[in-house]
């Protein structure tokens, strides 16, 4: 669908090196990286805002060097989302209408149904200004969507909203991504996002980028340190959530663990190898998970050691070097390891 | 303390400015200044200053909004020069820019090429209107300059990307967006036109009923002594002063001149 060969830009302050990147038909694909790291001008660059110093484009095999945004059916969400101030909502929303071969009454139509979808048809006579911030972007998303383009490129699209904004609209863009089945390129910095949304992850930095793989995979076997410490997560699993009895059971790659956090269908787990216990001795105490298996991995990090154990699936555990010892841990051992429902998160 | 010398020396500097008006309106009574501004020289007057700086003013519009869009978002060789030389009217005195006008029309091959083309820059108004410009661009400039730089490029990135060319993305969106800059530069461009004298005195000269607009009217009947006359014409200049200035406060508050 789109192919990027060898893409330079230099625009002094941020720039792209030789980035080569194919992302397939339908696909929700994640660029995370760090501030600065080149994101947005690679998206601005697949529109066609700029014009790479060499390397190639090609959307469904055509050569697009030459094609002006505008004939890239190519829509873009920015962050700040770039509502044009001076047009009611439903201005907005239509804008990209106006270049399409449809009467008036079919533009309201389009734009009645993308702003009931998006749930912004009580603000349509509204002007931008005078919104908050998930309404606004769910409007810059409509106006997004409202052409039907091939792409949707969406920059940071939930950076500048709160938390709670931030979850539901999380899951509104999945919903859209279901429901229209565009080929989407996400750019952010949260893992979160990335790991939730994405079908595949590109990771970049200083203009590179420096792994691809699917949102597991680049979790997982991160293949540099700055994507590990970037990604900041260890014990992070995807599952299915099933809420009974205000607990919420969680299946991920067949074992079961519980989260206080309610919350059902597809999610993502996360446990912090701080806080999980481990004992050679079966644990009995209020800790909702418990499961046992062998240490996989020892790593000595000074003050802490890192363990892996492997229950079925990998958990890192962390523990301080004293505890080690105590404990009489070694490669090998077979341990039990237990965790708190409220330790864990879930999303 | 602080706030009492300094709020004295405020209200001193306001008195002088209002007894300045006050002399000027105080100097003629109501039915004098009426005869006068129907006086067939005063209302020539009022209409070659509204033509002239109608038009100087929509020059400065026409040739401000591509520049300073160049200025404000693109970069080129020389930009840094640039920038300073379309500034330099600012500084320059009037007087000066006139000079160089005359200079250019009135003795260059060019200005005469234009003559011979039925473009006559020297004791014409169409030299009044020249001169409004090159004394007043700059000022439109700067502020179009610093409304479109406040304006993000990705108004119009979006708009491109919604179907527009580069050209209909900016009469779309950062065009419509700058309409407060564009207020505020427009009338304060057009009130400076209105009252430009140095250099339109130096292109177009003082004739009676000829290059007479409102500013060289109080010139030339103060020189004469036809008080009640001058009087009227700057009267006149300083109604439009007040309008404009409220104008500008009101629609371009946020912009900074200088």
């Amino acid at each position: 669908m789109i192919r990027i060969e060898n893409v330079s830009k230099d625009l002094g302050e941020f720039k792209l090196d030789d980035v080569s990147l194919h992302v397939n038909e339908g696909e929700y694909f994640i660029i995370l990286g760090p501030t600065g790291a080149g994101k947005t001008i690679l998206i601005e660059t697949i529109a066609g805002i700029y014009r790479p110093d060499c390397g190639r484009i090609f959307l469904n095999g055509i050569d697009v060097m030459d094609l002006p945004p505008k004939d890239r059916s190519i829509s873009m969400v920015y962050q700040d989302y770039m509502l044009f101030p001076h047009l009611t909502v439903e201005k907005n929303i239509g804008f990209g209408l106006r270049y399409q071969n449809i009467t008036s009454s079919e533009t309201e139509a389009e734009v009645n149904e993308i702003a009931d979808l998006l749930g912004v048809s009580h603000l349509l006579n509204r002007y931008p200004g005078t919104l908050s911030g998930g309404e606004q972007q769910r409007i810059a998303i409509a106006r997004a969507v409202v052409t039907k383009p091939k792409v949707l490129l969406l920059d940071e699209p939930l950076s500048a909203l709160d938390n709670r904004t931030t979850e539901r609209l999380r899951e509104e863009l999945g919903k859209i991504h279901r429901l229209t089945e565009t080929t989407t390129i996400h750019v952010t910095h949260s893992f979160e996002e990335a790991f939730s949304l994405g079908d595949r992850i590109a990771v970049m930095r200083d203009g590179q980028i420096i792994q691809v793989g699917a949102p597991d995979y680049v979790f997982r076997k991160p293949n540099s340190e700055f994507i590990a410490d970037f990604v900041g997560v260890e014990n992070l699993f995807r599952g299915k959530s099933v809420v009974h009895d205000g607990i919420s059971e969680v299946h991920a790659d067949g074992i079961c663990m519980l989260s206080s956090t309610l919350k059902s269908g597809d999610v993502s787990i996360s446990v912090r190898p701080e806080d999980i216990f481990i004992s050679k001795k079966e644990i009995d105490s209020s800790a909702r998970n418990s499961f046992s298996g062998n240490i996989m991995e020892v790593k000595d990090m000074g003050a802490l050691v890192r363990l892996v154990v492997d229950v079925g699936i990998p958990f890192v555990v962390a523990l301080t070097k004293r505890s080690y010892e105590d404990l009489e841990l070694a490669y090998g051992t077979r341990v039990h390891i237990a965790f708190k429902a409220s330790a864990t998160h879930l999303f | 303390m602080l706030k009492i010398v300094t709020i004295s020396i405020t209200l001193l500097l306001t008195i002088f400015i209002l007894s300045l008006i006050i002399c000027i309106v105080t100097q003629t009574n109501l039915h004098i200044l009426l005869t006068s501004i129907a006086s067939e020289e005063i209302r020539f007057a009022i209409k070659l200053s509204l033509l002239t700086s109608v038009i100087s003013t929509l020059m400065c519009i026409m040739v401000s909004i591509p520049a300073s869009y160049a200025l404000a978002r693109y970069n080129f060789p020389g930009k840094t020069l640039i920038n300073t030389i379309v500034d330099l009217p600012l500084a320059l005195p009037p007087l000066v820019a006139g000079v160089g006008l005359l200079l250019l029309f009135g003795t260059t091959s060019f200005g005469n090429w234009l003559a011979d083309a039925g473009l006559e820059f020297i004791f014409t108004p169409l030299g009044i209107i020249i001169a409004q410009f090159a004394v007043n661009i700059s000022f439109m400039l700067r502020i179009l300059r610093s409304t479109f730089e406040g304006i993000s490029p990705r108004y119009e990135y979006v708009a491109q990307t919604l179907g527009c060319t580069p050209a209909q993305a900016f009469f779309r969106t950062t065009l419509p967006m700058s309409k407060n800059g564009l207020m505020a530069g427009g009338i304060i461009t057009w009130s400076k036109g209105i009252g430009e004298f140095g250099a339109a005195l130096m292109v177009a000269g003082a004739t009676r009923m000829k290059t007479e607009t409102l500013p060289i009217s109080l010139y030339l009947n103060m020189s004469c002594g036809d008080l009640d006359m001058a009087i009227a014409a700057a009267t006149i200049l300083i109604i439009i002063s007040f309008i404009s200035l409220y104008i500008f406060e009101r629609r371009g508050g946020i912009f900074h001149l200088y």
